[in-house]
């Protein structure tokens, strides 16, 4: 640099720093020396200590496994719980079907409307008939596959009433299921017919009367099968997501998001699908999503692909995943995100700036100091200026290093293999930058009060905190009201949004899977994706907008409180 | 140094009213050079002027002009002044060296610089033995030295001193003042106010009178002295036995007669103050009496207000 430069920059912006650097180190010494300073940056400290405390007494006593398809429990009280009995494809609410009861196979049945109405042979037998038997099994308790029937008790058979024979085609006997009575020898071969109605089984030949259903088969023996411990159906079928070389993959997948994942680790979508559960009126279950492949899940993406919009399983598939790793996950970041969004931008956001910068200039003013600074050659929108970033020094570092020290242990103590949870600490350092432009906002806003009205500016200053508390908290629960807005929280809100879509971009998928499949959690409460991103859906041009929002507030709020000062007699 | 054209102190009919209370009057002077005091009664508008001055206040009427630039539209006239406020307020908690330090750095000086400026400074007004105590500690004499070693850290041209002697002790005082003196003979403009007229003169003979917001007389001190002398004045003499020493006095010329006020006390009443002084103190040693105090009951301001208005009028 020439000797002309030099002295240019010499003269007016090394000069201009220095003045500056001096003003600000003045504030910085002032807030030092106020006892209030030391009073509210312990109880922010103490705050944190707390919200800690809590955080970790939640992670030491680990997560309880929760049964969140219930199926370790016995409805049906054999001793086989619902999920060893759905893979079985055993009835859950007959006790008399468990894995290795004696099960009926289907051979053949006459129905209401069938022709040829009559056959012969060695079965098990279920419906109503005119029977003449060669043998019965009168020991024969039913085949277990029909809770409404009930095997015919050959003990107790009585005649049947008289009914003409030309008749039975338009009248039979009523009588209960599970019984049978005696026509008598029809035929003159000997064997006496029997009408039956319910389950036997025997040789013999059975004729259906019109309007009258007749199956048969035969029915396996019973095996034993050990009964499975509850426990065995707690968490066991976890959340699969697959590559796009269809390689199971952690969830949530980063390679493909959308489309078809999901396994059914129990096999209990499969089997849901048996013959049993047609016959009892129940809907195939193995594909209630709808996209045409059985028991799988359906991750619904928005058209570029890249976020998650929703997920929807067919019934009993990844119904069951690990609470432990998915629950520590979704709290660990709910926690992140609602002490950053609460106690930094809420809590310390506004009572710093109260506390510190509402008498920047005007305590000055009431100490009678003022005429020593005035008396400089500063401008005094110059020494406003100066007096802000004086207090945002101060501030604004406390409220850095207490996110990044609150951030560094809850990232030792967080979920996950790792030992130290590296990608919280950009959260946290957007933390820390979101509640430091929340304090420049509140700073400039609140000295720019404390100007306008010296007396006054106080309670205005109050009406004004209580207003940015509850917008704060709307903007929270539903960031798209327009009127919340119009804070200044509102826009530090977002720009935590936008910095944890920035560095957790799958954060909208664990919110979607913990709504999904039931997981306990409150991330969807406390975190949304940024609203103002311009349509563009990126997380840097949300954070660019509310960043800059901030940063027009302050400068509008500054440069009022110069016009203000800058006009002002002071005597 | 200020040019020539340009006076370091310009107000042209310049007036300043608070609503329906005037502040200054039609007020218009230059100053420049020297050590100017600025003489009034409480509320006679020395405050005003120096809120004028500073920057502080716009003026209703008239302009003000800090070497030739406007200090309510711009600050840089006070690379080259030094102000030193009646407020007693300072920052308790700092020390003397960091005070005049920190002040130091508002004009652009490097830390370094601003340190070196304040210990010499700080020497200059007498404190270099406690400076790095605290100024919550300092008496009011010391606090006042402070205040004037913040007002000159930066070598400024013009030095405003806002009733500088007000409250010190009889050590202080005689400090201050030579401090001042020194700053004249270094050829600052320095602007001092006071309410008593002794302090002033003690200091400077160039003066501004202000009453009741008005500019009563600007001038050199001695002939307004010399003009209040010809009228008559009392001279208060505390001795064991005011009769024998009356007979002394009024046999002299100056004086036109003598009473007395109370017990032990003589009054000579003249004509001619300084002629009465210069026969003072041979009398009193030809008495051969003890004499406790002489006091001037009409060489203050009140008097000379009271014979420049009467003049006036």
């Amino acid at each position: 640099m020439d000797d002309r430069g030099l002295r240019l920059a010499e003269s007016v912006w090394t000069r201009l720093d220095r003045k500056a650097g001096a003003i600000v180190e003045l504030t910085i010494r002032q807030l030092r020396h106020r006892l209030s300073t030391w009073v509210v940056l312990s109880v922010g400290a103490l705050l944190m200590i707390l919200l800690l405390s809590f955080y970790i007494d939640a992670v030491r006593e680990s997560f309880e496994p929760i049964d969140n398809d219930g199926d370790s429990f016995d409805a049906d009280k054999d001793g086989y719980p619902m999920g060893q009995e759905r893979k079985y494809g055993t009835s859950d609410y007959n006790g008399d079907q468990y894995p290795g009861s004696s099960k009926f196979l289907l051979e053949g049945n006459i129905d209401l409307d069938d022709n040829g109405r009559f056959i012969t042979g060695n079965y098990s037998w279920n419906g109503e008939a005119l029977f003449e038997p060669v043998w019965v099994d009168v020991n024969y308790s039913g085949n277990n596959e029909f809770y409404w029937s009930e095997a015919v008790n050959w003990e107790e058979v009585g005649d049947c009433p008289e009914i003409d024979e030309s008749d039975y085609n338009e009248q039979t006997w009523e009588f209960n299921w599970g019984s049978a009575c005696l026509i008598g020898d029809m035929d003159n071969d000997g064997r006496d017919t029997y009408y039956v109605r319910g389950d036997w089984f025997g040789q013999g030949t059975a004729t259906v009367l019109p309007d009258r259903s007749l199956a048969w088969g035969r029915v396996t023996e019973p095996i034993f099968i050990e009964p499975d411990p509850p426990e065995l159906y707690i968490d066991e079928d976890g959340i699969d997501c697959f590559n796009s070389d269809g390689e199971r993959t952690e969830c949530p997948a980063s390679d493909r998001l959308g489309g078809s994942h999901g396994f059914d680790d129990d096999g209990d979508c499969l089997f849901s699908n048996s013959e049993v559960a047609k016959d009892e009126g129940e809907a195939p279950r193995d594909d209630s999503n709808g996209n045409g492949i059985v028991c799988d899940v359906l991750w619904a993406t928005d058209f570029d692909g890249n976020e998650v919009l929703g997920i929807d399983a067919d019934n009993n598939v990844d119904e069951d995943p690990n609470d432990e790793e998915y629950a520590g996950e979704l709290g660990h970041r709910t926690f992140i995100i609602g002490v950053g969004k609460i106690a930094f931008v809420l809590l310390l956001g506004l009572f710093l700036p109260l506390f510190l910068a509402l008498g920047l200039v005007r305590d000055e003013t009431e100490n009678g100091t003022l005429h020593l600074l005035l008396s400089k050659p500063i401008h005094r929108g110059e020494f406003i200026l100066y007096r802000l970033l004086g207090y945002l020094a101060v501030s604004g570092s406390y409220v850095l290093a207490l996110s990044m020290i609150v951030g560094i242990i809850a990232a030792a103590l967080g979920p996950g293999d790792q030992i130290f949870r590296f990608s919280d600490l950009p959260v946290w350092l957007g933390i820390g930058l979101a509640t430091v432009f929340v304090l420049a906002a509140y700073g400039a806003i609140f000295n720019t009060m404390g100007l306008i009205s010296p007396k006054y500016g106080v309670y205005g200053c109050i009406v004004f905190g209580v207003w940015e508390f509850a917008m704060g908290f709307f903007t929270i629960l539903n960031p798209n009201w327009t009127v919340s807005s119009i804070s200044v929280t509102h826009w530090a809100l977002q720009m935590i949004d936008a910095v944890v879509l920035l560095s957790w971009p799958d954060t909208l998928q664990w919110a979607e899977m913990g709504s999904a499949y039931g997981i306990n959690s409150a991330l969807a409460t406390f975190w949304q994706p940024p609203v103002h991103d311009l349509g563009t859906q990126s997380g840097f041009v949300a954070l660019l907008v509310s960043s800059s929002m901030l940063l027009a507030i302050s400068s509008i709020m500054i440069f009022i409180g110069q016009s203000v000062f800058g006009k002002r007699e002071i005597m | 140094m200020s040019n020539n054209q340009t006076p370091a102190v310009l107000l042209d009919n310049t007036s300043k009213w608070y609503g329906q209370v005037i502040g200054l009057n039609d007020v218009s002077i230059a100053i420049d050079g020297g050590v100017t005091g600025i003489l009034g009664p409480n509320g006679a508008g020395k405050s005003t002027l120096f809120k004028l001055l500073m920057g502080r206040i716009k003026p209703s009427q008239g302009s003000v002009r800090l070497f030739g630039i406007d200090p309510w539209e711009s600050t840089s006239p006070y690379r080259r002044v030094g102000y030193v406020s009646e407020s007693e307020k300072m920052y308790e908690w700092m020390t003397a060296h960091d005070f005049v330090t920190t002040l130091a750095r508002l004009h652009g000086m490097t830390r370094e610089q601003a340190s070196e400026s304040s210990a010499h400074v700080l020497d200059f007004v007498g404190l270099s033995d406690v400076m790095h105590k605290e100024l919550g500690k300092f008496s009011k004499g010391m606090r006042q030295r402070v205040k004037i070693a913040h007002a000159l850290v930066h070598d400024p041209d013009l030095i405003i001193l806002d009733e500088p002697l007000h409250g010190c002790d009889p050590i202080a005082r005689t400090s201050i003042m030579s401090v001042i003196r020194e700053l004249g003979n270094k050829g600052k403009t320095v602007l001092v106010s006071s309410h008593i007229l002794e302090e002033i003169e003690r200091i400077t003979e160039q003066i501004v009178i202000l009453h009741n917001g008005r500019l009563l007389a600007i001038g050199n001190l001695h002939a307004i002295r010399d003009l209040l002398d010809k009228h008559p004045h009392r001279i208060v003499i505390n001795c064991e036995d005011p009769r024998s020493l009356a007979k002394l006095f009024v046999s002299q010329e100056p004086v036109f007669g003598v009473r007395f006020p109370s017990k032990g006390r003589l009054e000579i009443q003249t004509n001619d103050l300084s002629a009465a002084h210069s026969i003072l103190p041979s009398l009193i040693v030809k008495s051969n009496q003890k004499v406790t105090s002489i006091e001037n009951p009409d060489d203050n301001l009140d008097s000379l207000l009271g014979y420049l208005i009467g003049g006036v009028q």
